[in-house]
């Protein structure tokens, strides 16, 4: 356990002090920032609108959890990229392993730490766009709503911890960095991207529009839409949303959003979807537990693959 | 009689199909430098990370300090050291961090870490250096905080992987003495792995060579010079007023030489015994002169080259 700590606290000098942590930190932060204040701007004007929007933000504008979404795979990944084949190609793991503690210190250490870089990201974060609401809202979050924040919160953390094993598990499995950041890039684009793209050319060639039920009366000035057309949209977005569901990254945006309480992004807020809500932290809990279960699985497995792995592996002359 | 620190028994390792390390037995004595030697991928440096519990034997065992190397690792880890043969330590560190991170994982309490932080670095001849970061260091420096950090946990066997390699002759004479200045003071077991000869001559009592694997030879430096300049395998030059025709077979079929060989101008007379007599008279006998005749020694390079090749 001592060989553990001594690691982590290395590991963590280490992690604050890199410029990779502060730029990403720093883009965090100033997204997030910019979306507080839209969610500020945007409760002002609405009187049922409460707190939580600052995270969740406002049907067109870019919000807390958006930032996670997309940014989160490259914070968790970069973290956790070079843990183990940095120390290898550096030649400082045969030092490291040479020391008089136990083998998976090292692994152990780096994920404290890791977990604790990205700990402070989300609480910093999520604190500074507080610090900065109230004083302009005049009002904090009521008691449900700063359970639901800290709830967000933890989720976030474990969603960004998840990243960062699957980011360290790259590390285990490949001798390079350069392989494995490629891997990370990789990885990243796919969530973020390639799986919504796909989910969206799947479902329209597995859900063809009926035709015709889509036209804009002139004379009348509004759009009239058939009920088959609708029907159409409506489960196209279904198969979407289901493919969509292999992505850690839109597990944790319908867990997100709907511990918040609030529609999210801006599809779902085009009115071809009835969004149901979920009043309260438990109903969206109970809705979500599969969501979450499946982030804290990947985690697990990420992370247990991981040790069982470096524990398993050679140290070769020259690491 | 010597305790053996180390003790290897059919220690072998296996990477796929490569044998890295053959059925090696092998002892070191406490208190002795020992220069391990062999040529490029001979095993050396596998040898090593099974000793330090790094690596693990695919059969056979060791004892390093009393301590098994499967069973026990963690204790030899607090007995012995590595240096390895690439820079170990972190670049973006200071000496002085990369030392304290080796004396934390080490347990070593705050004070005494920094007492013996200062006296490594002092015996290194690097205190005014602690605070600057690795990567500025010259290779030579590195080399020497690299020393300090195989020291910090005052450890009874060090494994030194070429400690000098690619420093300049001031650099490799300097930690040459402070190897030997370690192993006088302090009562350090020195494995030394190197390819300079004059470095091993000056500073190990025994060598052990390993070639694919296996232990060729252990001896000592003396030793392994007298046996192959022995009866056993002379080498006599001669340097003859003329050659005449035919001279050559004629000494070849002297009772006792093994061959002869022309270099240069001179003959070498390879013999199992010492054939002097017979050998000047044939020569004389053919009629030419003998102008220099002397035993030539094999140098240490060519004793190494012979065992490096051998197997």
């Amino acid at each position: 356990m001592a060989g553990t700590l001594t690691v982590a606290q290395k590991e963590l000098r280490d992690q604050f002090g890199s410029k990779r942590f502060m730029i990403l930190f720093g883009l965090v932060l100033l997204l997030s920032s910019l979306a507080a204040y839209q969610g500020v701007d945007y409760i002002r004007d609405n009187q049922d609108a409460g707190f939580v929007y600052i995270f969740s933000g406002t049907q067109m504008s870019f919000s807390f959890i958006q930032t996670m979404v997309y940014f989160g795979p490259l914070l968790g990944l970069a973290l956790g990229f070079d843990a183990i084949n940095k120390e290898r190609t550096n030649g400082t793991l045969s030092m490291l392993m040479g020391q008089p503690i136990f083998r998976d210190s090292v692994i152990n250490g780096k994920f404290v730490a890791g977990a604790a870089a990205l700990t402070t990201l989300v609480v910093g974060t999520m604190g500074i766009m507080s610090g900065l609401a109230i004083p302009m809202l005049g009002f904090g979050p009521t008691m449900p709503e700063a359970s639901k924040i800290v709830v967000l919160m933890l989720l976030t953390i474990v969603y960004l911890v998840f990243w960062m094993c699957l980011g360290i598990f790259y590390s285990v499995l490949t001798k390079r960095t350069s392989t494995s950041i490629m891997a990370s890039i990789a990885t990243w684009l796919t969530f973020s991207i390639v799986v919504t793209i796909l989910a969206s050319v799947v479902a329209s060639f597995l859900v063809p529009l009926p035709g015709e039920g889509f036209r804009i009366h002139a004379e009348a000035g509004r759009i009239q839409i058939t009920p088959e057309f609708r029907e159409a949209i409506q489960k196209r977005m279904a198969v979407m949303s289901d493919i969509q569901k292999i992505s850690p990254t839109n597990l944790y945006e319908e867990a997100a959003s709907d511990i918040l309480g609030v529609a999210q992004g801006f599809m779902r807020g085009m009115g071809f979807q009835e969004f149901q809500r979920t009043p309260t932290l438990n109903d969206a809990l109970a809705a979500n537990w599969a969501n979450i279960a499946t982030i804290i699985v990947g985690l697990v497995i990420c992370f247990a693959g991981s040790y069982i792995m470096f524990l398993r592996s050679e140290i070769r002359p020259g690491e | 009689m010597t305790e053996h620190i180390i003790e290897t028994m059919m220690l072998t390792k296996n990477y796929g199909d490569l044998t890295a390390v053959d059925q090696l037995n092998m002892t070191v004595n406490e208190g002795e430098i020992y220069g391990f030697l062999g040529p490029n991928g001979a095993g050396k440096t596998t040898t090593i990370l099974m000793l330090m519990g790094l690596s693990v034997p695919s059969s056979g065992t060791a004892v390093v300090g009393g301590y098994d190397i499967v069973e026990e690792s963690r204790e030899i880890r607090k007995v012995a050291s590595v240096l390895p043969e690439y820079s170990s330590l972190y670049g973006d560190l200071t000496a002085n961090e990369n030392l304290d991170y080796i004396g934390r994982l080490n347990d070593l309490p705050k004070e005494e870490r920094k007492d013996r932080i200062d006296e490594m670095l002092e015996i290194v001849g690097m205190s005014d250096w602690g605070d600057s970061k690795l990567e500025s260091f010259s290779r030579g420096m590195k080399q020497r905080v690299g020393i300090a950090a195989a020291l910090i946990k005052q450890p009874k066997v060090v494994f030194l992987d070429e400690p000098t390699l690619g420093l300049d002759p001031v650099g490799t004479k300097e930690i040459r003495e402070l190897i030997l200045r370690l192993n006088r003071e302090q009562d350090l077991t020195v494995v030394l792995i190197s390819h300079l000869l004059p470095e091993i001559q000056m500073t190990c009592g025994r060598v052990g060579i390993i070639n694919k694997g296996r232990l060729v030879v252990t001896e000592t430096i003396e030793n392994l010079t007298r046996e192959m300049t022995g009866a056993e395998d002379r080498r006599v030059e001669f340097k003859l007023s003329e050659v005449p025709p035919g001279l050559i077979g004629d000494l070849e079929a002297v009772e006792g030489v093994k061959s002869v060989t022309r270099e240069n101008g001179r003959l070498y007379v390879y013999s199992g015994v010492d054939s002097d007599y017979e050998v000047s008279k044939t020569i004389t006998d053919r009629g030419a002169v003998i102008l220099l005749m002397r035993p030539r020694e094999y140098t240490l390079e060519e004793i190494f080259l012979k065992y490096y090749e051998e197997g």
